[in-house]
């Protein structure tokens, strides 16, 4: 039996592949392993069953001049480089070369497959936040009044952290921020884990920031789908401080982005923003100030016009109460003659019957003065010493004295006796 | 007006009550003597309101910055 060269069987297999049923072929696969090797892209198709086990693969390249092409073309249409772990749809030709064995050649891409491919996934990362109750969350958390405190979870040196710290840090209104940078991959395998590690940290630390700002750090958009992932979703959703992202860009947005409290386009954007609330506080200030200011203005100017018509009604009110006493005064004035002239003529008739009276009291008591006289007169007479006598009783008397007893008179005694018509004379023996 | 020590206020609660003595200060009860007090404290809290936004907590900003991955920049 004559065997074949190796290189004859390998032609064989070669020619066979020029069958049309295996040349210029729209095949959807999942790509790994891609490589860019002085500008072919080599990477390997694979397949995966629903368990997620590889039942399927195959080694493809993209000839430089084919990938040059093609990146462009797939990076405008989807946002993203052409890099591993997408599902893809590809126009193959196989091609088996003698000494490499068996490649298939990637002719063409269609990016539309990619891209509804990652909506898909996006859908349903978004639906399962959803259905656990968490989506919403981050953004119903309420921003305070000034975020100034910023967590930024970021790659230190990259161009986006460097253009948000710029635009904070020298706004143009003199507002102060305090920034802290929680350092985390930003692209590649390793950007999910990074990133909620870094959340982790932020976490661990709650009550000294106001907000987390999540900003790629620039440049390369490549591997962005990655951010599309449901634990880093379910982190953000449910972080207790509001979050402010900004990983995607104008055409795409992420899953983070949209769990998150507030979506930017840029860092510049997110930096933006958080001056924009303190510019808002500052207007604040300066409308309550306006407002004090206006409000103490008008008091003054009240009290002003409130102590002029004070100023005004005093003499006014003096005036009037002048006036009215000058009234008073004059109807006292009028009154009292009247008064006087009414008093005066009581008082006169009161002294004319007092006059009367006492004109009558005395004439009453010098009459019953006279009867009394007249009575002692009488009396006088029928007692006087005379009328004795008259009634023929004489009165002796001795040397002078009435003699009222004999014992009185001594012999040798000159008695002298008074008649009622003379006096006599005689010596006691 | 109940008065809490001014430089112990956060933000929030100075501009809080700085917004309700204004509302008091705009009610035509409100009398000259209680004025020019609102006015007084007013000011305060307007200063201390400000300082907040513009003028740099040093403690804060060292207790941020030790925490920081870039040292400085914050």
């Amino acid at each position: 039996m004559e065997a074949l060269s190796l290189i004859e069987y390998n032609s064989r297999i070669k020619r066979l592949l020029f069958d049309p049923s295996v040349q210029s072929c729209w095949v959807t696969a999942e790509t790994s392993d891609v490589r860019v090797s002085r500008g072919h892209c080599y990477l390997e198709l694979i397949q995966k069953n629903d368990s997620g086990a590889t039942v399927a693969r195959l080694g493809a390249v993209i000839w430089a001049s084919t990938f040059a092409r093609l990146a462009h073309y797939f990076k405008s249409e989807t946002g993203k480089d052409f890099s591993s772990n997408m599902k893809v749809m590809v126009k193959l030709s196989a091609n088996f070369h003698e000494q490499y064995g068996l490649k298939a050649v990637i002719g063409d891409i269609d990016p539309k497959y990619t891209l509804g491919d990652m909506e898909r996934i996006k859908r349903e990362i978004l639906a399962r936040l959803q259905a656990d109750g968490i989506i919403d969350m981050n953004k119903q958390l309420p921003w305070g009044l000034v975020p100034q405190r910023i967590a930024v979870i970021s790659a230190r040196g990259a161009a986006g952290y460097g253009d948000f710290m710029k635009q904070l840090h020298h706004n143009d209104y003199g507002l102060k921020f305090y920034t802290c940078l929680f350092e985390a991959v930003m692209q590649g395998e390793n950007c999910v884990p990074s990133v909620i590690s870094a959340l982790d940290r932020v976490a661990a630390a709650e009550d000294k920031f106001d907000c987390v700002v999540i900003i790629r750090g620039g440049g390369s958009t490549s591997d962005l789908n990655s951010f599309d992932n449901y634990d880093l979703g379910a982190n953000i959703a449910q972080f207790p401080l509001p979050i402010i992202t900004g990983i995607g860009h104008d055409r795409d947005v992420t899953v983070p982005d949209m769990v998150s409290k507030l979506h930017v386009k840029t860092p510049t954007a997110a930096a933006s923003f958080l001056v924009q609330c303190g510019a808002a506080q500052l207007e604040r200030l300066k409308q309550l100030a306006d407002a004090i200011a206006t409000i103490s203005r008008e008091a003054i100017v009240q009290s002003r016009e409130q102590l002029a018509y004070f100023g005004n009604f005093i003499p006014m009110a003096a005036m009037k109460l002048i006036e009215t006493s000058r009234l008073q005064l004059n109807s006292y004035t009028q009154s009292i003659p009247m008064v006087l002239n009414s008093r005066l003529s009581n008082e006169r008739m009161g002294l004319r019957h007092a006059q009367e009276s006492i004109k009558s009291a005395v004439a009453s008591a010098m009459e019953r003065h006279r009867l009394q006289l007249d009575s002692l007169t009488d009396k006088v007479q029928l007692l006087s010493p005379q009328n004795t006598l008259n009634r023929g009783y004489s009165l002796t008397t001795l040397n002078g004295h009435v003699v009222t007893s004999a014992s009185t008179i001594n012999p040798g005694d000159r008695l002298e006796t008074i008649f009622k018509d003379g006096k006599l004379t005689s010596v006691v023996e | 007006m109940e008065t809490q020590e001014i430089s112990k206020l956060t933000y929030t609660q100075a501009i809080t009550e700085l917004e309700e003595i204004v509302k008091k200060m705009q009610s035509p009860d409100c009398s000259i003597d209680n004025l020019s007090q609102y006015t007084a404290r007013s000011l305060e809290l307007l200063k201390v309101c400000k300082a907040k936004l513009t003028a740099t907590d040093e403690e804060l900003r060292k207790v941020l910055d030790e925490m920081s991955d870039d040292k400085g920049g914050a």
